[in-house]
């Protein structure tokens, strides 16, 4: 197994209160291709803010990140979103797709980032191959308006996968729906690891959580592997 | 460069894709934008087309830029000299002026000293190496005109504007019956007075009757009219031409580089003459009053267009306002600051591009509708074109309004925190 994610030591202290908060406090966390890891934890705990460090959204204080065996943990804005663009896909508990967009413009907007250009026909292939992946391709010319919770989420995820990410970073995405939906994302959250994506799941459903290879508990900034499941 | 070029049409397709989606915020910026961009266009178009009328009557008054004018000594050897040096050429044509008076025979003139008919530049004097006095006679139906004898075809120098009939031709031999050409001043003097009767001038051999082919606008408010040299010498020595006391004129024109100037500087010289020679430079000599006309309208013209960008400033600032979320987003994604900058821009250059069409369009319609009801009255109007320099105004304005009305919510965009996702 390939390691994608080594995190050690991770250390983010929130400042510009009148006494400097802890969020994260010395955090190491290993990810490999193909796995699935949940992070669980009570709100205010740190899970999105760690997220955001492994997305490359933020910065650590201390410790050492590495991506495919690289140092990124004092990576410049301008790489870092390379990086973002070329190794992440994120999907977050809203859904965060633009109305005035169809499904598919909506999942073709991260391959027109600006990081490398893709002709017409290429986008609108890879576009279709993703919404195909999670199921719906036929909503393609559909705006978000008309598709239900879970659509929208498979719209969403169908854009974290349009660029062959090595890691999906999910944050809550299941928070906004109901349990049988949020099943359905789930499976097409892994069924992505099953092409050999790793998966970063922070969610507060224990069955969710149960579905993943691993799952931490983050508690005060301190993360804890629970148990191997698989 | 294909970086680039990927960053340039990303920023395209997605400010478009927004343009779309707001397509009433769009059109409140362009409205607020039109008058601006409208004022620089119609103050170009203004400045533009007042500059070229100023510089067409100066055109017809002094020559074209570039042209050579050499002023002659009042001598009949140097009158001798010059009508046969031009004889014949194209590149260089003599002017010589004397006074003429057509109409009644026997009669004072009405305008002596060939003053415009609306001036009194007092009575008709004789002249002779003593002194000059009151001429004998009464006034009548006569008109005096500046007569202009012309080597060769001088509007390749002087454009003057046909008003009506034809002007001199030069291909034919000369005619017994002197043909003239009226500018409007003697047209209008000779639609007060019309006596079709002879033409005298001082020294002739005879009074011929003169064949009125046309009439032109020539800039001068002086009663004038224009004759072919060698029909004027069948009947007057060039010795009377050059004599001072008919107000004798001469005057070279030369195309720049003619090989007529040095030959007839160096007769001059001969002849102890110093010639004075000078090159037209209207263009040059009107640029300080165009530029300072142009400054005062651009200034305020740059007032209004600075409430148009304030306008367009700030609807961007709430449209970035509103698209937070999706800025981060894309940030998300990958998307680097620097095209989030260009998106917000993108869009507010084709606002801006697209103000500049409307406005060049509203302006170049105004124009045409004004010269269609007006035209005829206004001669500065007649046959005017939209100056292409107004449309570039026009473009330059929206493109810059577009910049200064974007620059500040790109700048916003671009530093939206990626984090506003995770918190939302």
């Amino acid at each position: 197994m390939t390691t994608l994610i080594a995190l050690d030591g991770i250390t983010k202290v929130l400042k510009g209160q009148e006494q400097p908060r802890t969020i994260l406090d010395g955090v190491g966390l290993t990810v490999d291709a193909g796995q699935s890891v949940a992070i669980v934890g009570r709100s205010g705990s740190g899970k999105s803010t760690l997220l955001s460090v492994i997305g490359l959204f933020d910065r650590p204080d201390q410790g050492s990140y590495q991506l495919d065996g690289q140092e990124i943990a004092r990576l410049p804005e301008r790489r870092a979103a390379k990086l973002r663009s070329s190794h992440f896909g994120f999907v977050f508990q809203r859904f965060f797709l633009l109305k005035h967009l169809t499904a598919a413009q909506n999942v073709a907007m991260a391959l027109v980032n600006g990081q490398g250009w893709l002709p017409r026909r290429q986008r609108r292939t890879r576009v279709l191959e993703a919404l195909d992946q999670v199921g719906i391709a036929h909503l393609a010319k559909s705006r978000p308006t008309k598709m239900s919770g879970g659509e929208q989420q498979r719209v969403a995820i169908a854009r974290a996968l349009v660029r062959d990410p090595k890691v999906l970073l999910a944050d809550e995405p299941t928070g906004a729906l109901d349990t049988e939906t949020g099943t359905l994302v789930i499976d097409a959250l892994l069924a992505a690891t099953e092409r050999g994506c790793g998966l970063i799941l922070v969610t507060h459903d224990r069955d969710h959580a149960a579905r993943m290879g691993r799952i931490h508990d983050l508690v005060d900034g301190v993360l804890t592997e629970r148990v191997a499941v698989r | 460069m294909r970086r680039l070029s990927g960053r340039f049409r990303s920023s395209l397709i997605i400010g478009l894709q927004g343009i779309r989606a707001r397509k009433l915020r769009t059109l409140l910026s362009m409205i607020s934008l039109f008058l601006g961009v409208l004022a620089v266009v119609v103050v170009q178009a203004g400045a533009s087309i007042a500059e070229r009328a100023l510089l067409a009557d100066l055109e017809i008054t002094q020559g074209y830029d570039g042209t050579r004018v050499m002023d002659m000594p009042m001598e009949q050897a140097s009158t001798d000299m010059l009508a046969a040096t031009v004889h014949g050429r194209s590149d260089a044509v003599a002017m010589m002026g004397v006074s003429g008076i057509v109409g009644e025979p026997g009669v004072l003139p009405v305008n002596p000293g060939a003053a415009p008919l609306d001036q009194d530049w007092g009575p008709a004097m004789v002249c002779n190496d003593v002194g000059c006095e009151p001429a004998p006679g009464v006034k009548g139906q006569a008109v005096e005109v500046r007569l202009t004898a012309l080597s060769g075809d001088v509007r390749k120098f002087r454009p003057f504007r046909t008003v009506t009939g034809q002007w001199l031709d030069f291909s034919k031999v000369p005619a017994m019956s002197p043909k003239l050409v009226l500018n409007r001043a003697a047209a209008d003097a000779f639609n007060q007075y019309r006596v079709p009767a002879e033409m005298r001038v001082g020294g002739a051999a005879a009074n011929v009757t003169p064949q009125f082919v046309g009439v032109v606008d020539d800039g001068d408010m002086q009663p004038r009219a224009y004759v072919r040299l060698d029909e004027l010498t069948t009947w007057l020595p060039t010795s009377r031409m050059a004599d001072p006391m008919t107000g004798g004129e001469m005057r070279l024109l030369m195309s720049p580089g003619s090989p007529v100037e040095p030959v007839v500087v160096s007769k001059l010289k001969a002849l102890g003459n110093e010639p004075y020679v000078y090159t037209v430079e209207s263009r040059k000599d009107q640029e300080k009053q165009l530029t300072l006309m142009r400054l005062v309208f651009f200034s305020m013209a740059g007032l209004v267009l600075l409430i148009g960008v304030a306008g367009i400033l700030n609807v961007g600032l709430a449209t970035v306002g509103e698209r937070v979320e999706e800025f981060a987003l894309r940030r998300a994604v990958g998307t680097p600051r620097s095209l989030l900058a260009g998106i917000v821009l993108a869009e507010t250059l084709l606002t801006g591009l697209l103000t500049a069409a409307a406005a060049i369009g509203a302006a170049a319609a105004g124009l045409k509708v004004v010269t269609m009801l007006v035209g005829n009255s206004q001669p500065i109007l007649s046959d005017v074109q939209f100056p292409w320099e107004a449309g570039i105004a026009g473009i330059i304005a929206g493109l810059v309004a577009g910049v200064l009305g974007g620059f500040i919510p790109a700048l916003r965009a671009a530093g939206i925190p990626i984090a506003t996702v995770m918190r939302a």
